[in-house]
């Protein structure tokens, strides 16, 4: 724990004496995994058939109860289903939980209500097992729900190529970079 | 110590007089307005500004706006101050970011890049000479932060600390509240000891309870020895000062209850005044702990892992920190795996048979909500006569009206001589559904002509696999002469102490109430004795999520078979 301590306080410097680290942008390939999770209306849905649909596909990792990150990433969601043109192309706002355990289908239900999440934003939850494979399969895993970090990937529907994005964008970035991968 | 109450306490003062405002949800059209801040006195304008803090809501009733990553639109119902700096005020750390302190012991004072724990005299005594990162807020440079970002010290904040548009009168608002958050240390921390006590219900056998004190009384012996190690602060170094200013001696009372439960409540409060304690640790009672539960929330006492299976079970309130839901969990994990069953008939209809003992009442209660949260039709319930009154003809005739494809037991062992009654009727046996909790020892002993149609409610780690988890925790038993494992409470209390000591810890030298339970709440999953996991979060109180669905295997000396995951979706 003092370790923690002395490591958090110098995180601190870093972050408060700088200018927001920029995100980062790479582009990879990921393989879905094959199995089935549980929306926020309790229904199974194969998570596979769900991401190669090959419909737009946005897609990150947050929890009901997560602090700073999860809020921010979640506006930054909100704020673009407000922003999509009606009519205009569809994107499909994926969440998975990494908080299984504590997010059932009515946490998640509550937390979408709470950003009011239009139609096309799914937040998922299912077995732990599943969740770690969903979480290794898109190398985001981590052991402490705590030590989460800000993600967000995007399907380039043309390609089946996957755009991670590490750090918090703007809105304005984050539709730019909707445009670039050929979603907008 | 101060004697001015918590910022909460007012919400119940003021609750007649602002009930209107309190009440306020997003159907805000029709919700007066505040009067002028002028004009409201201070505990109005805490009351106001606890709700911006909390729920993120404009004492007109309105959301707060604010900006968020440069550009991104918030609303204060999607998240507010109290989400990212949390109750007690003193921040979290999430994926490398930290968010800093907003309480007003810290606002107060310059904030340092290093060692910003340290006090200002402390700094001086160590001689430390680097600037301040920031100088402390006046409301001007507050003010000027939350709509902005930009510190005094001219330091702009991460994009993730929103940027509020707020109205003078408002920001008054606000900044009242803050100047009141987390401004003096909490009750119970006197001179250089925290105090703590636990409780013990009247009707607690001599050896639960010492299953419980023992665990506790080394624990608090160990670390009161520990202070040695800060006894010279001369060699401990700049990083060493700063931890040991952190240390507190520990002491702790044992309150025992008498009479009857209606009366706890006084009881308690007349041992808080006169030994006012930083928090419970711990409590064990066979019964409903709703009693000191609720004297713990109008108190504002934190109660840490109270060994009870009869928790209140709630959404919102804030101060006691439980292992689980107890039987209500069992309930819902019944409910949860008879609706993701492959198989619908044994959902076509249930039915509940619950014996009139508040633990009965707990699984129904559990089982009811669970399944009305699935979607699920409203089922019918009976009560079960008294202990052993109901035999295999009974329960057959109870069957043949009612004609259910499940029936949940909640009941004891005197059920099972009825239990035939399950295989008699139809195609089909009945399913049946009973506690593990209230079957105790005696689960083994299912008759095993109906093992195959009767599952078990299971709320631990599965037996084969638990002495590797408990071991441990006998060490600290030294002193217990007589062990129950089965009833599992000095494991329960081995893992209260694990929670703690990381929590006083991470607590550092902020000893507020909240912020201990905020510390809890950014605890990391512990694998500990009895739950399979313990999982935390801000606000969530029921630390254990899980349940399994067993059955009991063949044979004379009976294996449980797991069914289910642990945790049910
Ligand atoms: C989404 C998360 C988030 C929310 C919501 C939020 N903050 Fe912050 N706040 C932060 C972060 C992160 C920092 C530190 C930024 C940095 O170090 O660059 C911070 C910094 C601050 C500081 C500066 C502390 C100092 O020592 O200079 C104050 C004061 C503050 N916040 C008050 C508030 C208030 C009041 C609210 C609600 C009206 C609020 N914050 C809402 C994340 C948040």
């Amino acid at each position: 724990m003092r370790r923690i301590s002395m490591a958090l306080g110098m995180t601190a410097v870093v972050l408060s004496a700088q200018a927001p680290p920029p995100y980062t942008r790479t582009l990879e390939t990921y393989t879905v995994p094959d199995l089935v999770l549980v929306n926020q209306d309790g229904a199974k849905v194969k998570l596979k058939g769900l991401l190669d649909s090959g419909e737009p596909i946005i897609l990150d990792f947050i929890f009901g109860t997560c602090t700073t990150i999860c809020p921010v990433l979640s506006a930054g969601y909100a704020n673009l289903q407000a922003k999509l043109p009606p009519g205009g192309p569809k994107i499909h706002l994926v969440s998975i939980s990494i908080d299984p355990e504590n997010d059932t289908p009515k946490v998640m239900r509550d937390y979408l209500k709470r950003y009011r999440a239009k139609p096309g934003w799914d937040f998922f939850t299912g077995r732990r097992e599943d969740i770690d494979k969903v979480m290794n399969a898109f190398n985001a895993y981590i052991p402490n729900k705590m030590s989460h970090y800000p993600l967000t990937l995007i399907r380039d529907p043309k390609t089946g190529k996957w755009i991670r994005i590490f750090g918090l964008m703007s809105s304005s970035e984050f539709m730019a970079e909707c445009k670039k991968a050929g979603l907008l | 110590m101060s004697s001015r109450p918590e910022p909460g306490a007012f919400r119940r003062l003021l609750a007649p007089l602002l009930g209107v405002l309190l009440l306020a949800t997003p159907a805000l059209a029709q919700v007066k307005p505040a009067p002028a801040a002028a004009e409201l006195t201070s505990e109005q304008k805490l009351v106001l500004g606890e709700r911006m803090y909390r729920q993120g809501i404009l004492p007109s009733g309105e959301p707060m706006s604010s900006i968020v990553s440069g550009d991104v639109q918030v609303a204060g119902t999607s998240f507010s101050c109290v989400s990212c700096h949390l109750r007690g005020g003193l921040g979290s750390w999430e994926g490398g970011i930290v968010t800093l302190p907003t309480n007003a012991a810290r606002l107060s004072i310059p904030r340092y890049w290093k060692f910003p724990n340290l006090s200002l005299e402390e700094r001086k005594e160590l001689k430390l000479q680097n600037p301040p990162a920031r100088p402390a807020y006046t409301d001007a440079t507050l003010a000027h932060l939350i709509r902005t970002g930009r510190d005094p010290g001219g330091t702009d904040m991460h994009p993730v600390m929103p940027r509020y548009y707020l109205s003078d009168p408002d920001m008054a608002i606000l900044l009242h509240y803050l100047a009141n958050l987390s401004a003096r240390h909490s009750p119970g921390v006197i001179g250089d000891t925290l105090h703590f006590a636990t409780v013990i219900t009247p009707e607690v056998s001599v050896d639960d309870q010492q299953a419980m004190l023992v665990p506790i009384n080394n624990y608090v012996k160990r670390h009161n020895q520990f202070s040695a190690g800060f006894g010279n602060r001369m060699y401990l170094g700049v990083g060493g000062n700063e931890m040991s200013g952190a240390y507190r001696k520990m002491a702790l009372s044992v309150w025992r209850l008498q009479g009857a439960p209606d009366t706890w409540g006084r009881q308690l409060e007349a041992f808080l005044a006169k030994d006012p304690v930083f928090a419970m640790l711990g409590g064990i009672s066979y019964g409903d702990w709703k009693p000191v539960h609720d004297f713990c929330e109008r108190s504002q006492l934190p109660c840490l892992f109270p060994i009870t299976d009869l928790p209140a079970v709630s959404d919102t309130d804030w101060y006691t920190q439980y292992f689980s839901k107890g039987y209500y969990q069992e309930g819902q994990a019944a409910a949860r795996y008879l609706n993701g069953l492959d198989n619908p008939a044994a959902a076509r209809k249930v039915l509940q048979l619950v014996q009139d003992t508040p633990q009965g009442r707990a699984l129904a209660q559990g089982f009811r909500e669970a399944w009305a949260e699935l979607g699920q039709p409203p089922i019918k319930e009976l009560p079960l006569p008294r202990e052993g009154a109901l035999d295999a003809s009974g329960l057959a005739a109870i069957l043949d009206q009612e004609k259910p494809s499940t029936v949940l037991l909640w009941t004891g062992d005197s059920i099972y001589p009825a239990l035939d009654a399950l295989l008699r009727k139809g195609p089909t046996p009945v399913n049946g559904f009973l506690s593990a909790r209230l079957l105790g020892a005696q689960v083994t002993s299912l008759p095993e002509q109906v093992r195959a149609h009767v599952w078990i409610t299971y709320p631990y780690r599965e037996p084969h696999l638990e002495p590797k988890f408990s071991a441990y925790a006998d060490t600290l038993l030294a002193g217990l002469t007589k062990r129950h494992p089965e009833t599992r409470v000095s494991t329960r209390t081995y893992a209260m102490v694990q929670v703690l000591r990381q929590a006083l810890m991470d607590m550092d030298r902020h000893f507020y109430r909240d912020n201990l339970l905020d510390r809890i709440g950014m605890q990391r999953d512990q694998i500990l004795p009895d739950y399979l996991r313990l999982s935390f979060g801000p606000g969530q109180r029921y630390a254990s999520k899980g349940c399994y669905i067993m059955q009991v295997g063949p044979g004379a000396t009976p294996v449980l078979v797991r069914k289910s995951e642990w945790v049910i979706h």
